[in-house]
């Protein structure tokens, strides 16, 4: 994972963090609230499959069991949700690690299946021992409300939670990304028997790359929680694991920046772009298309994705270096050294 | 430096993009402006629960009837929908735009239990009508004391499995028998109802009841074990698909129990008829219960409620399937939110709705077209169960036979 | 113990629905190294498109099976020179989204085409049972089997005594060295997939009878497919009907015989199960144990 947003590019994205809620809606404000929640589990995701390279179908269920443990800890112990945070997402951790130590002797394509099969297994698990989970019903979280005062109204109170969280584990990714680990993380996504003849234990490495994927998707789903104020069995289904890993590579693995983009496109594609697409089809070809009809939205974020690995396998992280390398630069610097973030 | 600025500036268009908006402004009442009203709902449109994607396309038919027939006290009635695929996040955030920015003046017919008991709190604080919701869960009828806001309408699952146990307990007293019910709250109010129906001296006639989760792909392995336990009764709370297994695998089975309930939301003339076609040879003589206008019925065809149904489908939903039930529903609901939105008057308000919701009573010449003759809707002080009488019913030759009169599952007020 | 035998035979039902699915699976793996995530929405697809020529089009059962097995052929080979082949260089990671783009594709647009609404499909068997020492036996379930198992049958001749089938197990093994001696790789694994496609359009069309066609049909079971599959060693058609027969026994005596498991716990008890096997045996109850070599 190249980790090309340096200063500048951070500052201008707290910049524009801390600018969006003054001129949005409350709702507005919500859903970009949610878009901080995706980009936590994007940028945990990333560690897993852009820079260590491992391929997970799964990591909704992460989402799941962080977003559980904060509501058992608020609606069955009374604690206060901020301090659920932390301890979901070291649970959620543990959780990946177990994981990762079973299933990393498994390669490519075999682990992507062993992580497709995890968001049934959660659900299976949340409704077999619902009296401690809540079962199918699930659990009733107090409603999102500020603890900021009490003019805050509750979306910005996500929003900010949500968008500090984002922001804290975006430094520690790009920290990650450029330390010893990240090198390790690299090492092995580049040629585990390598790696291995080099004293760097793959099976180890791609554990901790699982266990702290999950600890940030544990994250997410603590907030997630707080903000939907509800879970349960159906609230973390396969198609958030799918769109989670299409958010990473439309964003481009690799690209924490480009993971703004892939949460912007998780939070926005099926919802608000899909319909948008859809509507504007039918006014271009005047082809009436149902609006409301089954599955469109599905078919066009496929077909999207479909674009992308096409056209921009490297996603918008891609593209903009590409942007960035049309433009000519006022200062020359030597090439870098870094390699492309494409796999 | 650059490029990662660039990068940055590029997510940021992208957000910009997405964070210009125009909400309307909020006017006096909410939702009501001089020449409209705005209601909407979230539905499974799309998904594993979307068969229930006819209810709301018979609603927007209704309304628009009412409004080609000068509307609402001179009010176009403006009903918009979106597809929540039954995942209750989605349905969060849908429900929040109706009431941060789209303003709606109540929400009317939410589909699924989990679904609209993750907005039930919110609706409840922001003081939105969470009108009439397409879900039989008991608790939505029962808790209106927490949940002012909040009215279902049907007649609900532990009601109508009541009156399941209840009849057995009269009727067939020494009957065996075996359950297969959803491994959920869906399945498991239907059981409780039937137990409490059976009343404590007849519960041992459960000799087996076997959960089923919708992760499986077929309910071979339970039927099988019910099968084998002896009973001579199948009572089946489950979803339509689950359902017509069933059936088809009791025969395959060998399995010829006396006696078949099933859920009145998979009771169906089409449903019982795809399993007989199918090869199950147990549809004919099951039990289950009605309080709508079955369209399969030639006995109803007279019937001023579906004669104007068939009008309706064929003017404002072509493309429906007339002979689907849950149409009926969707018009009876939609037929019944008109009803109170006239009694509102010139200026209808929220709290006003939901106190005309929580005091109807459309019996006799009001009474909803839509339902059996001689149903009623009525709630009044501790009673809001709006809908809480059926018929039940026997499958024969392909449609399906009133067995007595009405039953209340609940007991009316006077 | 006759309820064991009569849990025994209908799980033999169950399994021999994934081991027919997991034979695509293995087929589009052998031939060309690919997990295809799409393979039970194309089976899915394809079972609606013969649904669509009997109910709409009027043609009767097995000219319309028949035509259908042609058209997934075409679709087959379709998608791997349109989508997978212009991929074929790219990272793992891009041809597994790739599939997966396929799945949430085909899945929206079967419900867009012809409604989410379950749908009736007819099956070519009678609807009989047999009776066997009191355990009741379905016909259709008894030829379903044999259908799997004639495809099982034909796949392995293929592989094992045809040119073709030789070239494809080379062209998959070791593209390069294939090419060099002057085979096709190329059209062989658009070939690949094409049979591929016919395999899951038979199963589609052997499962909807019982499991009613749907959008959602092929979900679940997809998910037991590929424990069969890897269960039996991904690259064995045998392999495969045999892991799917395993697993659907196993789930059916498990549910019945340990009350802890429930309901709600087959699944993931079938997958802990499959995750203990592959420790155990990593290629799987009929795989050839492959070795790296550095």
């Amino acid at each position: 994972m190249t980790s090309r947003i340096g200063p500048a590019g951070f500052a201008a994205l707290v910049v524009a963090v801390a600018a969006a809620p003054l001129v949005s809606t409350h709702y507005r404000t919500y859903e970009l609230g949610f878009v901080g929640i995706y980009l936590a589990a994007l940028l945990g995701l990333n560690i897993l499959t852009g820079l260590t390279g491992q391929i997970s179908l799964g990591h909704g269920a992460f989402m799941g069991i962080g977003a559980y443990t904060t509501a058992i800890l608020v609606v069955d112990h009374g604690w206060r949700a901020l301090w659920t945070i932390p301890v979901a997402a070291v649970v959620t951790g543990l959780v990946g690690i177990g994981f990762g130590l079973a299933v990393t002797r498994f390669a490519g394509p075999y682990l992507a299946l062993a992580t497709f099969a995890l968001p049934l297994t959660l659900t299976g698990i949340v409704k077999r021992f619902q009296g401690f989970t809540g079962g199918s019903l699930g659990k009733n979280l107090p409603l999102l409300h500020s603890q900021l005062g009490l003019r805050t109204n509750p979306s910005l109170w996500l929003y900010i939670v949500a968008w500090s969280l984002a922001l804290l584990l975006f430094v520690l990714a790009w920290a990650v990304a450029r330390g010893r680990l990240g090198r390790s993380f690299r090492a092995v996504h580049d040629s585990e028997i390598a790696s291995t003849a080099n004293g760097i234990s793959a099976r180890w490495v791609k554990t901790l790359a699982f266990g702290l994927s999950a600890f940030y998707c544990g994250a997410a789903g603590a907030v997630f929680a707080i903000g939907v104020a509800y879970v349960n069995p159906d609230t973390f289904p396969i198609d958030l694991s799918i769109l989670l890993l299409t958010g990473v590579v439309i964003g481009g693995t690799g690209s924490l920046g480009g993971m703004v983009f892939g949460a912007l496109f998780v939070e926005f594609i099926r919802t608000t772009w899909a319909p948008a697409l859809v509507r504007a089809f039918t006014r271009v070809t005047t082809v009436h298309v149902n609006t409301h009809a089954a599955g469109s939205p599905q078919v066009i974020y496929g077909l999207v994705l479909l674009l992308v690995l096409f056209a921009a396998p490297a996603g918008a992280g891609g593209l903009a270096r590409r942007l960035a390398d049309l433009v000519p630069r006022l200062r020359r610097r030597a090439p870098s050294l870094s390699r492309p973030s494409g796999l | 430096m650059k490029r990662s600025a660039l990068l940055v500036a590029a997510a940021l268009l992208a957000a910009a993009a997405v964070v210009v908006s125009a909400g309307a402004a909020p006017s006096a009442t909410p939702g009501v402006t001089a020449r409209t009203i705005l209601l909407e709902g979230t539905f499974p449109l799309s998904g594993p629960a979307s068969g229930y994607a006819p209810i709301p396309a018979a609603m927007k038919a209704f309304f628009s009837y009412t409004n080609a027939q000068h509307g609402v006290n001179g009010r176009q009635i403006v009903f918009k929908y979106d597809d929540d695929q039954y995942n209750p996040p989605e349905t969060v955030q849908l429900t929040h735009k109706y009431v941060e920015q789209d303003h709606a003046f109540a929400l009317v017919g939410g589909l699924g239990t989990e679904p609209q008991q993750a907005v039930e709190a919110y609706l409840n604080q922001q003081k939105v009508p969470q009108l009439f919701v397409s879900t039989g869960a008991t608790t939505f009828d029962h808790d209106f004391t927490a949940n002012p806001w909040t009215i279902g309408w049907q007649p609900d699952y532990a009601a109508e499995g009541a009156i399941y146990g209840k009849y057995i307990a009269k009727n067939l007293p020494t009957a065996k028998i075996g359950v297969i019910y959803q491994n959920d709250d869906y399945g498991g109010n239907y059981l409780s109802g039937l137990k409490s129906g059976l009343g404590a001296s007849h519960l041992g006639q459960i000799v087996s009841a076997q959960p089923f989760d919708v992760t499986s792909p077929s309910p071979l392995q339970q039927v099988a074990a019910l099968a084998q336990s002896g009973a001579d009764t199948f009572v089946i709370f489950l979803t339509p698909t689950a359902t017509i297994q069933s059936y088809v695998i009791a025969t395959k089975l060998g399995w010829k129990p006396a006696h078949v309930f099933v859920n009145s939301v998979s009771g169906t003339s089409t449903f019982l008829g795809l399993a007989a076609k199918s090869g199950s040879a147990i549809t004919d003589g099951s039990f289950t219960v009605n309080y709508l206008l079955d369209p399969t019925n030639p006995q109803y065809n007279s019937a001023p409620g579906m004669v104007l149904y068939r009008k309706l489908m064929a003017k404002y939903d072509p493309s429906g399937n007339v002979n689907d039930q849950l149409n009926v529903y969707g018009m009876a609901k939609a037929w019944n939110v008109v009803q109170l939105l006239k009694g509102l008057g010139k200026n209808p308000t929220r709290a006003g709705l939901m106190q005309a919701a929580r005091s109807m009573n459309f019996s006799g010449a009001t009474a909803n077209p839509f339902l059996l003759p001689g149903i009623v809707t009525r709630t009044q002080g501790r009673y809001q169960y709006p809908i809480s009488q059926v018929n039940l019913v026997q499958f024969s030759g392909g449609v399906f036979k009133p067995v007595g009169g009405l039953v209340d599952g609940r007991v009316l007020p006077k | 113990m006759q309820q064991f035998a009569q849990q025994v035979v209908s799980g033999l039902a169950q399994g021999a629905i994934y081991g027919s699915l997991a034979l695509a699976l293995v087929l589009i793996y052998k031939a060309t190294e690919v997990i295809n995530f799409a393979q039970g929405e194309m089976a899915m697809f394809t079972t609606y498109i013969c649904w669509s020529l009997i109910t709409h089009h009027g043609l009767s059962y097995w000219p319309a099976f028949f035509l259908t097995l042609l058209i997934a052929f075409a679709g087959g080979v379709g998608i791997q020179r349109i989508v997978i082949r212009p991929l074929e260089r790219a990272s793992v990671l891009t041809v597994v989204m790739a599939t997966i783009a396929l799945l949430v594709v085909l899945n929206g647009l079967a419900a867009w085409l012809w409604s989410p609404q379950i749908q009736f499909f007819p099956s070519p068997f009678p609807n009989t049972t047999w009776v066997i020492g009191g355990v009741h036996v379905s016909q259709q379930d008894v030829d379903t089997f044999g259908v799997t198992l004639a495809c099982v049958a034909v796949l392995w001749l293929f592989f094992r005594f045809t040119k073709l089938g030789l070239a494809m197990r080379a062209g998959a093994l070791n593209p390069d060295a294939a090419r060099l001696l002057g085979v096709r790789t190329s059209w062989l694994l658009a070939l690949g997939w094409g049979f591929a496609a016919v395999l899951g359009a038979v199963s589609g069309m052997m499962v909807a009878p019982s499991a009613f066609l749907q959008p959602n049909m092929m979900q679940v079971i997809l998910i037991y497919a590929f424990a069969s599959a890897v269960l039996g060693g991904i690259e064995s058609p045998v392999g495969a009907v045999v892991g799917g027969l395993a697993i659907g026994v196993t789930i059916n005596l498990l549910a019945t015989y340990v009350h802890f498991i429930g309901s709600s716990l087959q699944l993931p008890v079938a997958l802990a199960v499959l995750l203990v096997v592959l420790i155990v045996r990593p290629a799987g109850l009929f795989g050839r144990v492959a070795v790296r070599r550095v």
